[in-house]
């Protein structure tokens, strides 16, 4: 097994998902969709063929600084990856472009899913199920590399509370230790670690949903996307889903595993165990949820009794749970719109407030899970250096308490998580006029943006006025989007990281 | 005796100064040379260099004949080894040991120090003892001295009399029968520098600081009778965040009824430390002679100043400042006695002498026997003594007026089975009593004879 932590990450990543295209080859032939199944396994035989011919050749690869190689490799995943998923696709959809094939597995990889087919139908049980895979395969890939890869590098919302500068790893200048363990070994024991943890909870929502009344495939590819809040659906949402409130409430559970990384892991990186209660993440979680979904509600009450229009109590319970449900689920940028959401629209007769869920998916999950955004901790971080600031107003003086932790994101924190808002701002700005360049019209390029980088991709349609179209924007834009999405899903900060001379020149 | 006093810092040098002073065998150990000189140049020790807990340092410090062992080094580990190795290497008796870490004060590990443990007979904690005093000190504001006696239930208070205070140019022998119901005593006067126990025929003038015996429930009453009125303290800044200013933060948060502190602190770390432990108090870093910093602390409504710094100077300058910006009240931890006449010119309301409070501390468990508290009044000048009368002592069962106590000593409040009476010529002392006695120094060994502690342990 040993030789296997030699070769580079991006050859084990592609041997990977070379070997995961046997599920849908294996899932065709149950459902007797012979085609799909023979593509699929002949793809399997010739990436699988590559990675070894590759694997071979870079056996002796021994790269100078190796989390820089580990963080060019998971660039890689994100952008070139999605180049072999795309071609078994691309053959068993037969009436697409590559690139939309390429575009599709972009936007499941980088868990945004985002789909240019809008008529579900057009795809076989079998590609759906391809999608949802990779969209849960993305998941994975973020839950180990985020432990494994950017906790050590201070990245990814780690350096938030770290106490060494973003992009580097933490002084290594005791003399005791005199061996530092090798990244991959990390990635490994991390991802054992990790996998059974991840797969037990999607098959534990996938038994879930079956019990109840969701056909046990839809089932699974809604337990897949849930988990690695990509929102991809094989019926196009949970509108039509069979399993009802019953099926919403258990994903509104789910959703708890992307709002902080405690809800699946302790300890994990060397902090000190700290309880869910106490999590600012958590917290500010279920803070901004309870908040805006009672905004909502005000709203559509208020809106309600102007109008005089008659409503049941069912009927205002049924808006309450729409917004409740909506609201967590594009906070965790999963993307999934509730049964009842469109009911308190009819309730109040007021257009849905879109820009409510443009602000939350903005704001995204916790660190180091599969929610993007800009992330709840940054967002804590910067609150409570808000705070603190208001208090040195009248007290200029003052000396803030907490603890060493707590001044520390108050400061440094707040400091990064400003610089990390900043390039997100400005890559949406960046976006935003890549798109328009492009003939996209303003609104609809904000709305592409913000559903790009924050890798929430229903947002398209649900946030904007007039529901929005992936098939129907220009190839170049389709491009534009792709790589806004490695980049929200990567974060910028990974990216510069590249560029820091330290990791550069060793 | 022979005292071994390990640590010849504030603390240390405080103790053997007091034990030597008694003709007591006092020998210092600190690894420290400097202090050490410095403390056998200035008082009757003998000084040994070398580490506290080493068992050589011990040995040739005397301790296979030492009586007694007083670790008050800085470091809290070092206090305990020494109590160990003085216990199981020497067999010293008694071992007391200052510990400062609140854990090690924590009730629930008092279990610690038994003797097949970590043998240590007491536990001293001179700061928490000064932190204490400085929530007496502001407890009674109108008192520039206060502390209590016979569980709590008597007080002693110094006042600084008034020009318009009611009693003054009275005899105190028309004061006792003018309020016959108030159960108070002036035990002692000081003017003009000098101390003495008055005698009935005694009268008060403006500007004497009187010492008076009250119980705790007549304290109002006294105060009020003597000019002064007790305010509430709600709004309170204290300088310096050292142990005793966050001692007496917490305190002061622990109180129910709500009181503002603020605290200012000019070492940014222990400004850190002290926002983090304190919940509702604010933390001002800065210096706590700037003006600025002051107004910052809203010195101008606030109800009392406590300058609590290590810096004798520094708590004056700040308290006078703190008056002259509009706090009414200002307390100040001064830790050379030469200092303490200045107060009087610089219109500081009280003071907090840590040597006299460690000092009171450790005396208490020295005069072991019935002694149950040792409170040292001004510069070792007088003590006021709390013990249980024996049997075997000359004044058990006598009436107050046909024991022959020396001049220099009053009796300030007797405690007869739980309840506090006013001494009276007729009162009669009986075996059990727990008596509260005011006496000059130079007559401290003949209240030790007349309660026939001395036996015990001189």
């Amino acid at each position: 097994m040993t030789w296997i932590l030699r070769l580079p990450f991006t050859v084990v990543l592609m041997g990977l998902g070379a070997i995961a295209m046997l599920v849908p080859a294996a899932h065709g032939a149950v459902m007797e969709d012979f085609t799909t199944m023979r593509i699929f396994f002949y793809g399997f035989i010739l990436f699988s063929f590559l990675t070894l011919l590759i694997g071979l050749a870079t056996s002796g690869y021994n790269p100078k600084s190796v989390s820089r190689s580990q963080l060019l490799g998971l660039l890689f995943a994100f952008s070139v990856l999605p180049l072999m998923f795309a071609l078994p696709f691309y053959v068993a959809v037969g009436n697409t472009t590559f690139l939309n094939a390429w575009f599709e597995m972009v936007s499941c990889f980088t868990t945004t899913g985002a789909s240019v087919y809008d008529n579900a139908g057009r795809l076989t049980p079998s590609l759906h199920l391809w999608r949802a895979l990779i969209g849960w395969l993305g998941g994975l890939l973020i839950w180990v590399t985020a432990v494994s890869i950017f906790a050590p590098m201070n990245l990814g919302g780690f350096e938030v509370r770290a106490t060494a500068a973003a992009g580097r790893a933490g002084p290594n200048s005791y003399a005791q230790i005199s061996r530092i363990a090798d990244p991959s070994e990390r990635l490994v024991r991390f991802t054992l670690m990790l996998t059974p943890i991840y797969a037990g909870l999607t098959a534990m929502l996938w038994i879930g949903l079956v019990v109840a009344g969701e056909f046990p495939y839809i089932a699974l590819t809604h337990a897949m996307s849930t988990l690695s809040t990509s929102g991809v659906s094989a019926i196009g949402g949970l509108y039509y889903a069979a399993s009802g409130f019953w099926g919403e409430l258990l994903i509104l559970g789910f959703f708890a595993f992307a709002l902080s990384r405690l809800t699946f892991t302790k300890g994990l990186t060397g902090e000190d165990g700290q309880s869910l209660r106490r999590d600012p993440e958590f917290l500010t979680a279920l803070f901004l949820i309870l908040g805006v979904t009672f905004l909502l509600f005000l709203r559509h009450f208020l809106g309600a009794t102007d109008q005089g229009t008659g409503a049941t109590f069912g009927d205002i319970l049924a808006a309450l749970w729409g917004s409740l449900f909506t609201i967590t689920s594009f906070l965790t940028t999963t993307g999934f719109e509730s049964h009842y959401w469109d009911g308190a629209q009819f309730w109040s007769g007021l257009e849905t407030p879109g820009l409510f869920l443009i602000g939350m998916a903005l704001i995204g999950g916790g660190v180091a899970t599969t929610a993007g955004g800009v992330k709840l901790l940054r967002i804590y971080a910067l609150y409570r250096h808000g705070e603190r600031e208001l208090d040195r107003l009248l007290l200029p003086s003052s000396v803030g308490g907490g603890g060493k932790d707590a001044r520390r994101i108050r400061k440094q924190g707040a400091f990064i998580s400003w610089v990390f808002f900043m390039l997100f701002a400005i890559s949406i700005a960046a976006v935003m006029l890549l798109l328009s360049l492009t003939g996209v019209q303003f609104e609809t390029a904000m709305v592409l943006a913000v559903s790009a980088l924050s890798t929430t991709g229903p947002l398209a349609s649900v946030a904007a006025e007039a529901p929005i179209s992936y098939a129907g924007i220009p190839d170049s834009a389709k491009v534009i989007l792709a790589f806004a999405m490695v980049l929200g899903r990567l974060e910028a900060l990974a990216i510069i990281a590249l560029f820091n001379p330290e990791i550069w020149q060793r | 005796m022979k005292v071994i006093i390990c640590g010849a810092g504030q603390v240390g040098w405080q103790i053997a100064r007091h034990l030597s002073g008694e003709n007591n065998d006092v020998t210092v150990v600190d690894n420290n040379p400097e202090l050490v000189r410095r403390a056998t140049d200035t008082l009757d020790v003998q000084g040994i260099a070398g580490f506290a807990s080493y068992p050589d340092v011990l040995e040739r410090a005397g301790a296979r004949d030492a009586d007694m062992v007083i670790a008050a080094t800085h470091s809290d580990e070092v206090n305990m080894v020494t109590c160990q190795v003085a216990h199981s290497v020497f067999a010293v008796q008694r071992k007391i040991a200052r510990l400062r870490a609140q854990t090690y004060l924590d009730p629930a590990y008092s279990d610690l120090y038994r003797r097949d443990h970590l043998p240590i007979d007491v536990v001293i904690s001179p700061e928490k003892e000064v932190a204490e005093a400085a929530l007496q000190r502001l407890a009674a504001p109108a008192a520039f001295d206060t502390e209590s006696f016979l569980e709590g239930r008597a007080q002693l208070l110094g006042i600084i009399i008034d020009e318009d205070c009611p009693v003054i140019n009275t005899p105190l022998r028309q004061l006792t029968d003018l309020f016959s119901t108030l159960r108070a005593i002036v035990v002692g006067i000081r003017r003009d520098g000098a101390l003495f126990v008055p005698s009935p025929g005694d009268q008060i003038f403006p500007d004497d600081e009187c010492y008076i015996f009250t119980v705790t429930e007549d304290m109002t009453r006294t105060l009020e009778i003597f000019g002064k009125t007790q305010s509430k303290q709600e709004r309170i800044v204290i300088v310096g965040a050292g142990n005793v200013g966050l001692g007496v933060a917490k305190a002061l948060e622990a109180r129910t009824e709500r009181v503002r502190v603020r605290i200012i602190e000019r070492d940014r770390e222990a400004a850190e430390n002290a926002a983090d432990s304190l919940d509702r108090t604010i933390v001002l870093h800065g210096d706590g002679l700037d003006s600025a910093l002051l107004e910052e602390a809203n010195i101008g409504t606030a109800d009392a100043v406590l300058a609590v710094t290590d810096d004798d100077k520094t708590n004056l300058l700040t308290s006078v400042r703190a008056k002259e910006m509009g706090c009414p009240m200002a307390i100040t931890l001064i830790n050379d006695p030469t200092l303490i006449p200045l107060m009087g010119p610089l219109d500081i309301d009280a003071y907090i002498n840590p040597r006299a409070v460690t000092v009171s501390s450790i005396l208490r468990h020295i005069r072991h026997g019935r002694v149950r508290g040792v409170y040292s009044i001004g510069d070792a000048e007088a003590e006021v003594i709390e013990a249980q009368v024996l049997g075997t002592s000359p004044i058990a069962g006598k009436r107050v007026r046909d024991v022959s106590f020396p001049e220099g000593m009053l009796i300030g409040a007797i405690m007869k089975e739980g309840k506090v009476v006013r001494p009276k010529g007729d009162t009669r002392i009986e075996e059990g009593d727990v008596i509260a006695i005011f006496a000059m120094s130079e007559d401290v060994p003949e209240v030790e004879r007349l309660l026939q502690v001395s036996i015990d342990f001189f």
